[in-house]
């Protein structure tokens, strides 16, 4: 053999799944390897909802930052963004104002670095790697991108993601950090796993993630619900998926297997 | 697209809905319901246009696969539930009912759908592999941290790709090439190693592909995706996607080629598609049917002590899910199939959903395998046990043990398919080991269905006229329709386009032959003519028999309608009757078996005549005389004193004859009276 190449650095291990590659799997899409997706079998034998369960969840992404946009909210920060998929925060906001300017944050190497290459000709967006449990280090910089307007309201977003988020990692001082730093009016659009409808599936999903890079941890209605202290809650306030703002002619989904709560508030 | 009048549109509104709200579930796209809406009636409008188009062409709907996999919709279930929603509402939309071959035109369109939505998916898949593997790249590049790179993570994705991967540096030698590659072009890997990637090509390519990579090698271009032709080592040219990008070192200089190859030879074509009906099965997360056919080939011709397919189907399963709903529908299917998985927990075996409600188990024995009646036995058990809810379920089941190793998996899995159904025919909880004689005559029967629309276009089925006569006097009545299609008489004719969903196209094209005939010939007589259920349910029936009638120029007193009984009792098409009827036709009722509620139709609908089920007279026909034929007796004589006559079909001897001439029916048909003939023969 000549010379040999190494492309791939060593910190992107790809025997090891990634939560990013596993959702966007679960979406149909093609941004994954061979790990994420037989992590993705196992997900679904513990869940077999869970390819709907990821689309709902990605639908209430797309509602609840058209509700944000509706509210004049013009500037937003996406937690934990994940492989850019279909239908971004990016695409979804600047179709309903065009001068609307995200900032995506993720700590996975490749979901960077694939946001970067969609990202590449919008000057109106950027992705961060940063730890979104480190608010300090996100904020400074978002900072440094210049696209976010702190004297302006902003949506933080953290959809689908703050499940991974372990109880010493303090999710509630994280959300408060975030909270503190942006003006009333501001919106918080927050959806996560919870054990509340589906205690069997989740238990079964917490023991596949166990070893994963990215362990789950489920949280109940009123744990929800306290994240959000300091906003008040657009109503209907934390709801299983498909109960937040349901669009005209939509199709009947079962809330009781949406597996995931989701809630909006407005910083008062 | 514009100009129509109003109730095309709202047909054509109403189609999009439906479609929406059948692939709204199996895959997210990021619109809202009204959007996706308008977005699918824009596609409604292509297909609808092309099929009236003169001349007919599917071209024009390539387009709508491309649209489909553009916006999204690529979930596992979306193309089998678009083809499925399209089917339907394609050969109902009065707007195509004047369309000649129209079933034919529907089944060419749904093809390209299918075909083209195929080839969308496979560009996207590759587009999306192409994207991940960049991220890869650039990555890497940010981190700086190239030197020491785990050689072992890199051989993962290099190794594992589907795709074919050469690494080349800029004399165009290759550094590294992929197993795929090595498949692809039939070389070995040491083969590959140093080999100037160009001399892979086919000579009439070389020329462009050193320009390509000259233009990505000095930065004109960043990427190029071409088709190309490869070269294998015994000469076969294998056609190839390929995209080639550039590598380049720390200092941001360059340093390698990547060229990614995917072959789209047909072979690996028919192969990659059959892939994309992604493994597996959404709602039970067991394999699906293609996963587990995959694996039947594998398992079959590895395995030591022979292998044992179990295929089970739930029975009346329907019940469950339009009596309780699809919500609790899925959770018994899925936690059917999480006990079918428990049953086999200490076999190497795999459990698949191969259907709606059908399930498969396939077993790769060893010695401590328990036996095939054992097995059934707790199949059956894990099935029985009461779910949620308190439903109790039970299974029919066809088994194939050890099939002799040369066969062919798809065969093997059809084999227990096919048994599967027999023992469905037997009645609930049912199972059946397979019997290759039985077999065989149902896979004749079902290469014929296969068969049939092809045949109703090209002209192979052919109506006759079989005689009616009057039992009593012997007089002649008129003529009753008979389809033919070579050896098929009438009833298998009907069964297999039923069966095949052509019933209605061919039911329609045989009204007009038949009425055309009986126009140009007096001697024909009254024309009797039995409706398939699928026509005698259709909305549209009374406009196309008015339409047939004034085509043809037969009047309205020498036609004799029957619709199918079974048809009128689910309730669909009652007012087909009373229209008809208004419209100066006679209306009778067909495949009568006699029983209370089919009675009680005779009171509710407009008829005046009915004919007897063939099997009933077979029946009759076939046990000695005593309770039935007395019951029947009574009923004929009952049916008529309420002013319907009794036809009876398929007379076949002399002795039956005397029979029912004994119990005054009005009238029958069958070959011992008189064989059909030919429209020519009448004429």
């Amino acid at each position: 053999m000549a010379e040999q190449v190494s492309w791939v650095p060593d910190n992107v291990d790809t025997r090891l799944p990634s939560a990013a590659r596993l959702y966007d799997y679960l979406l149909g899409g093609g941004h994954n390897f061979a790990a994420d997706r037989a992590l993705a079998e196992k997900f679904l034998l513990a869940q077999p909802n869970a390819r709907t369960i990821a689309r709902l969840n990605r639908a209430f992404l797309r509602r609840a930052v058209l509700h944000l946009a509706d509210a004049g909210v013009r500037q937003f920060l996406d937690l934990g963004s994940g492989i850019p998929t279909v239908g971004n925060v990016h695409e979804i906001a600047q179709k309903a104002a065009p001068e609307s300017r995200v900032v995506y944050v993720d700590y996975e190497d490749v979901a960077v670095a694939h946001s970067r290459m969609i990202l590449e000709h919008d000057d109106r967006s950027a992705v961060l790697q940063e730890d979104m449990t480190d608010p300090d280090a996100v904020l400074a910089g978002v900072s440094r991108t210049g696209l976010i307007d702190f004297s302006e309201p902003v949506g933080v977003l953290t959809v689908g993601v703050f499940h991974f988020v372990p109880p010493e990692r303090d999710p509630a001082g994280v959300v408060a950090a975030y909270r503190d730093a942006v003006v009333p009016g501001s919106y918080l659009a927050l959806s996560q796993f919870t054990a509340d409808l589906q205690p069997d599936e989740m238990a079964g999903i917490v023991a596949v993630m166990r070893n994963s890079a990215n362990p789950m941890y489920p949280r109940g209605h009123a744990e929800i619900t306290a994240l959000f202290e300091g906003f008040d809650l657009v109503e209907p306030g934390v709801v299983p998926l498909p109960l937040w703002h349901p669009e005209d002619g939509s199709v009947d989904e079962d809330a009781d297997r949406a597996g995931i709560f989701a809630g909006v508030g407005r910083k008062k | 697209m514009n100009g129509q009048s109003p109730p095309v549109r709202t047909r054509r509104q109403e189609i999009a809905r439906t479609w929406m709200r059948a692939v709204y579930p199996t895959a997210y796209v990021p619109m809202s319901p009204t959007e996706i809406e308008l977005y699918l009636l824009d596609l409604v409008d292509v297909i609808a246009d092309a099929i009236q188009a003169e001349p007919f062409s599917v071209d024009p709907v390539e387009v709508v696969g491309d649209r489909l996999v553009e916006a999204h919709f690529t979930g596992p279930e979306t193309l089998r539930r678009t083809v499925d929603v399209l089917g339907r509402a394609l050969l109902f939309i009065p707007e195509l009912q004047d369309v000649p071959q129209l079933a034919e035109k529907v089944v060419a369109i749904l093809g390209s759908v299918s075909t083209s939505f195929a080839t969308s998916m496979r560009l996207d898949a590759f587009d999306q592999q192409e994207a991940v593997k960049r991220a890869l790249l650039e990555a890497n590049r940010r981190t700086e941290r190239v030197l020491k790179a785990s050689e072992a993570q890199f051989s993962e994705v290099f190794d594992t790709s589907a795709f074919g991967i050469a690494i080349t540096n800029l004399r165009g030698e290759c550094v590294r090439a992929n197993g795929a590659l090595a498949e692809m072009t039939g070389l070995d890997h040491a083969a590959l190693a140093g080999l100037r990637l160009i001399e892979l090509f086919d000579p009439a390519d070389v020329e462009a592909m050193v320009a390509t990579y000259r233009a990505v090698g000095e930065g004109r271009v960043e990427r190029v995706r071409e088709q190309r032709r490869l070269l294998r080592d015994d000469g076969e040219p294998v056609w190839v996607h390929l995209a080639v990008s550039l590598l380049r070192d720390e200092d941001g200089a360059p340093a390698y080629h990547v060229t990614m190859v995917e072959d789209i030879s047909e072979l690996h074509l028919l192969q990659k598609n059959l892939d994309f009906q992604l493994l597996h099965d959404s709602l039970t997360g067991l394999s699906n049917r293609q996963r587990f056919i995959t694996r039947l080939e594998s398992l079959h011709s590895a395995s030591r002590h022979g292998i044992t397919l179990y295929c089970l189907d739930l029975d009346a399963f329907s019940v469950v899910n339009n009596g309780l709903g699809h919500a609790v529908g899925d959770r018994l299917l899925t936690e059917v199939g999480r006990r079918l998985e428990a049953l086999v927990a200490d076999e190497q075996a795999l459990v698949a959903r191969i259907g709606g409600d059908e399930f498969a188990i396939l077993i790769d024995n060893s010695p401590d395998t328990p036996t095939v009646p054992e097995m059934v036995e707790r199949i059956s058990a894990a099935v029985e046990q009461p779910m949620v809810g308190g439903v109790a379920l039970s299974a029919s089941i066809g088994v194939v043990d050890r099939p002799p190793s040369g066969s062919d998996a798809a065969d093997v899995l059809r084999a227990a398919g096919a048994t599967l159904q027999r023992a469905k025919a037997k009645g609930k909880r049912q199972w059946l080991p397979y019997d290759r004689h039985v077999d065989q005559a149902f896979r004749e029967r079902q290469s014929r269905a296969a068969r049939m629309p092809g045949a109703v276009a090209g002209g192979e089925v052919e109506v006759e006229y079989q005689p009616v006569l009057d039992l009593a006097g012997r007089q002649q009545l008129g003529h009753i329709a008979r389809l033919r299609w070579d050896e098929l008489g009438h009833d298998d004719c009907l069964d297999l386009a039923e069966a095949t969903g052509v019933s209605l196209a061919l039911g329609q094209w045989a009204l007009h032959e038949a009425a055309g005939d009986a126009a140009s010939s007096d001697s024909l007589g009254l024309l009797y003519f039995e409706l398939s259920p699928m026509q005698s349910r259709d909305e549209d029936l009374v406009r196309t028999v008015k339409r047939t009638l004034d085509d043809t120029g037969l009047p309205a007193s020498r036609l004799r309608i029957f619709l199918d009984t079974r048809a009128m009792l689910d309730g669909d098409g009652e007012d087909n009757a009373q229209v008809l009827r208004d419209n100066g036709i006679e209306v009778g009722l067909t495949r009568f078996n006699g029983g209370q509620a089919e009675l009680s139709l005779l009171g509710e609908l407009p008829v005046d005549s009915l004919v007897l089920d063939p099997s009933v007279v077979r029946r009759l026909a076939e046990q000695p005389e005593a309770f039935l034929h007395d019951a029947m007796s009574r009923m004929v004589s009952l049916i008529r004193s309420s002013g319907v006559s009794v036809v009876v079909p398929d007379l076949s001897t002399a002795d039956r004859e005397a029979w029912w001439a004994q119990v005054e029916v009005d009238a029958a048909f069958g070959d011992h009276l008189a064989p059909p003939r030919p429209a020519y023969d009448l004429l």
